[in-house]
């Protein structure tokens, strides 16, 4: 298992990010940019995950708390918070995530299906995949880390809103 | 190449979209009874460049059809056949299979069965003719069976005892058969002065004319002015030319189809059948003086301007004689309009850049000191900044009626599936309307007329039954007021059966059995998603999604849908839409500190409330005295699930006028600022939210929310399901 990640179809890139002391992963080609978490403006009338609005150069877009969203505790908010700002269908929305930590490239073939059971809405986790993580000391840890891939389509907020309003 | 061709298409299919839109508007004015001159020559132009530009790009069944309907069109407009409102009804037919023919040409949809229409317009051409023949009628050329293409009868007929009939070509190909067809036809051809910038080459009509053994009989040359003056790109002459009596007129017509706009063609029969000797024998001469080559040296065309004077002074008959009253100008364009074709997306990129050149004028103000901010620079920029943005929005404000024009050929079909006499009154069609707007109330209002005829409106029998006139009537509105428009779609049939509703809502639970509910409570459920009180589900309206889409699209819009019916007398459904999807004349106001815009159109007058002036009607309820006039006060903090502990004496009271409810009063903290600002929609990258109009970007980069008055104030409970997020 030392180098799954080095070789092997190497198809796709991801961002990691830890969210509630999980690694969580998206697809690169759905990000737009990373930015500083800045005090969104809240919306009445939505639910609790959803921080607010923000203005991306000219754009209102909506800040999710990933961390909510999925059902673990909320983010606390600190230096390294930061906001993912994806695509989603078309649709921007900035995902609050506690600290985003590597690129990473990972094989179609290395991603297993996750269990049925792992999250309140198992169609959000589209896969899990192993990877090696970055030390401190620039070696790898050959033990690597458990990745939750996210499928952003069954995160789109239009969809779930829909459904809440 | 090919999309370059595609290209051209694209345009000929804009412009096939604007002639129908011309077309039926007249139409619906003669079915109203204006049958002016004007209002038939204007549908005979817009299906006359239809089938001109059918025919260049091949589309053959779209041609046909097109001509067959303009040569009734020619005769309706030449007086030989009455615009009674059978022949109109036929021609609203043809309409509407000339529009699916256009559908079918652009690939959108098969080509529509024209058999029956057609045959239609046939019998109006025979049937017409012979109707308003004389007794004393010229031995017919032709029998009334006509087959395809009918060339119009000759237009100066009448002055030889003719009876216009309606004849095929190949009867007048054959001279023998056509008496007065031994009088040849003068045509005086002035190309417009742009002709040749316009690829109007007047030598090509000319040779295609000679094809039909004309020969010219003068050119006019007075228009040609001084060397020194002369523009070699520009067309000066005016041909007078003689065709053979047999031609028909269509075909000489013809020639004509794609002359340039202002160009002058006249066809006539000559007074007296001209000596043959009387043609001058300028054939040698015709291509010389058709055409005036432009690179062609000065020195050889002054010459070439002499021997054309010389011929002129030679020629017989002389000019004069040709000048008859017009007959009609052949090519569409009356006075050409001063107007260009923007594609629409540039137009929305120029509202974008200018709605970001607001954002940055009012950062730029906000960053100066108040000292500078005075200064006269700032409030010029403001003043041209402003400007800018009203013209850029006056660019996209279209009349509202481009979303009614749909509505008469729905209704004649809807009249047709129902079995229903439907009239239709519009009003107000020249309302402005963003484009936006438009855009997006094209669907909301097929649903309403839709429902207003399928539901609303009730059957022949059922209506004399009830004492009313056995045709329905919707009248279709739209009108200003503030910064709204309303537009309303009225039918005056069986009113909502409330009943009916609230059982049909019982039953499809989606309210419970004991509810107890106002009649505009049970109206309103009617937009509730899967209503619906159709007994079977028809072709029309009926399968329960009609006013559910209705209510949501209009609200994305920022809008609502209110809806009043009388049982017996009708039921009126009003979309309210705001004037603009884009900039709003807003008040900056602070709810527990957070900024939000208040829309200026709304604001009657703020008032510092103090001690006792707001007093508690319940526990949920508050008024406030206005000179002894009590309104109702709704605190927004409250509705939105703001944590607020400020008292109402510390506070504000803006009075609102709401279109619902009247006046109300909103508590708010303070207000900020006056200002507009750029309306950004929520649901761009996430979803309508109640309550909110939007969004805004403030001059320091900051999000401002944008109240939306109306549901404010029609929330009469607490919106606490969610709260506040964050």
């Amino acid at each position: 298992m030392t180098d799954t990640n080095d070789n092997a179809g190497t198809d796709r890139k991801i961002v990691t990010f830890s969210l509630a002391q999980q690694t969580f992963g998206i697809d690169m080609r759905a990000l737009i940019e990373i930015r500083e978490w800045d005090e969104p403006t809240p919306l009445p009338n939505v639910p609790g995950f959803i921080k607010g609005v923000t203005n991306l150069r000219g754009n209102v877009i909506p800040v999710v708390g990933l961390a909510e969203r999925l059902g673990w505790e909320p983010s606390v908010i600190h230096a390294r918070s930061c906001v993912l700002v994806v695509n989603i269908a078309g649709k921007q929305a900035g995902f609050l995530v506690d600290e985003v930590n590597d690129i990473v490239a990972i094989g179609e073939t290395e991603i297993q299906p996750a269990p049925e059971v792992e999250t309140i809405e198992p169609s959000v986790i589209a896969g899990l995949v192993r990877i090696a993580t970055r030390q401190k000391d620039g070696t790898r840890d050959e033990k690597g880390t458990m990745v939750l891939l996210l499928d952003l389509d069954a995160l789109s907020l239009t969809k779930h809103l829909d459904l809440a309003a | 190449m090919s999309d370059e061709l595609d290209e051209i298409q694209a345009i000929f299919f804009e412009e096939c979209a604007e002639g129908l839109t011309t077309a039926e508007q007249g139409l619906s004015a003669m079915q109203a009874g204006d049958v002016s001159a004007e209002v038939i020559a204007g549908v005979f132009r817009a299906v006359h460049s239809i089938k001109g530009g059918a025919g260049a790009f091949g589309h053959a069944d779209l041609t046909a059809f097109a001509h067959k309907f303009e040569n009734v069109l020619d005769e309706v407009r030449g007086g030989k056949i009455p615009p009674s409102p059978g022949v109109v009804k036929v021609m609203l037919s043809a309409f509407d299979i000339l529009t699916d023919h256009v559908e079918s040409a652009k690939g959108l949809a098969p080509r529509p069965a024209d058999e029956a229409a057609l045959a239609a317009l046939e019998q109006v051409l025979a049937n017409k003719g012979a109707d308003d023949g004389a007794p004393a009628a010229a031995p017919a050329p032709a029998p009334v069976a006509v087959e395809a293409p009918a060339a119009p009868a000759a237009e100066e007929a009448d002055e030889f005892g003719f009876v216009p009939m309606a004849v095929s070509l190949d009867d007048f190909d054959a001279p023998a058969e056509a008496p007065a067809a031994d009088a040849s036809w003068i045509v005086t051809f002035k190309p417009s002065r742009a002709a040749l910038a316009n690829a109007g080459e007047p030598l090509l009509i000319i040779r295609e004319l000679e094809t039909l053994g004309a020969e010219i009989l003068a050119v006019d040359t007075e228009t040609v002015p001084p060397l020194r003056e002369l523009d070699p790109e520009d067309a000066y002459f005016t041909w007078t030319l003689r065709v053979p009596g047999e031609v028909a007129e269509g075909d000489i017509n013809d020639c004509f189809d794609f002359v340039a706009p202002d160009s002058v063609v006249e066809v006539r029969r000559d007074e007296a059948p001209a000596p043959a000797a009387a043609a001058p024998a300028a054939d040698t001469g015709a291509d010389e003086f058709g055409f005036v080559p432009v690179s062609a040296p000065i020195e050889d065309f002054a010459a070439e301007m002499q021997r054309v004077v010389e011929t002129i002074a030679a020629a017989s008959p002389p000019v004069s004689s040709v000048e008859t009253p017009a007959i009609a100008p052949k090519a569409g364009g009356d006075a050409a309009q001063q107007t260009i074709r923007v594609d629409l997306g540039k137009l929305d990129l120029l509202l974008n850049l200018v709605g970001e050149l607001v954002i940055r004028n009012s950062i730029l103000a906000d960053r100066l000191s108040p000292a500078d901010r005075q200064r006269v620079e700032l409030p010029e920029l403001a003043r041209l900044t402003r400007q800018i943005q009203d013209n850029v929005m006056s660019l996209r404000a279209q009349p509202i009626k481009q979303a009614f024009s749909r509505v008469p050929r729905m209704l004649r079909d809807l009249s047709v599936e129902t079995g229903k006499t439907i009239n239709l009154e519009t009003y107000g069609e020249t309302t402005e309307v963003d484009k936006g707007v438009i855009e997006k109330i094209g669907d909301p209002l097929t649903h309403m007329i839709r429902n207003a005829a399928d539901h609303g409106l009730e059957s022949a029998e059922e209506r004399i039954a009830a004492g009313k006139d056995p045709a329905g009537t919707i009248k279709l509105s739209a009108e200003q007021r503030g910064a709204r428009i309303f537009v309303r779609v009225q039918d005056n049939g069986r009113g909502i059966n409330r009943e009916r509703v609230k059982a049909k809502a019982i039953e499809k639970g989606i309210i419970s059995p004991d509810a107890v509910l106002s009649n505009e409570e049970i109206d309103q459920l009617i937009c509730a998603p899967g209503f619906s009180t159709a007994e079977t589900i028809s072709n029309i309206s009926g399968r329960g999604v009609g006013m559910d889409v209705v209510r949501s699209n209009v609200e994305a819009l920022g809008g609502r849908v209110e809806i009043h019916s009388v049982p017996g007398e009708g039921t009126t459904f009003t979309m309210i839409l705001p004037l603009t999807l884009a900039i709003l004349d807003g008040m900056i106001v602070r709810l527990a500190g957070q900024r939000f815009v208040l829309p200026l159109a709304h604001v009657l007058e703020t008032v510092q409330p103090e001690a006792g002036q707001v007093k508690r009607t319940s526990p949920d309820s508050e008024v406030i005295d206005m000179r002894g006039e009590y309104v109702p006060v709704k605190r927004a903090t409250e509705i939105f699930g703001l944590n607020d502990d400020r008292a109402v004496e510390d506070s504000l009271v803006v009075i609102v006028e709401s279109e619902a409810h009247g006046k109300v009063g909103l508590v708010v903290d303070t207000i900020d600022d006056r200002r507009e600002v750029v309306i950004k929609s929520l649901d761009q990258n996430l979803h309508p939210i109640r309550g909110l109009g939007g969004a805004t970007i403030l001059g320091d980069g900051s999000i401002a929310l944008i109240l939306d008055i109306e549901a404010l104030v029609a929330s009469t409970n607490r919106y606490t399901p969610k709260g506040m997020a964050a």
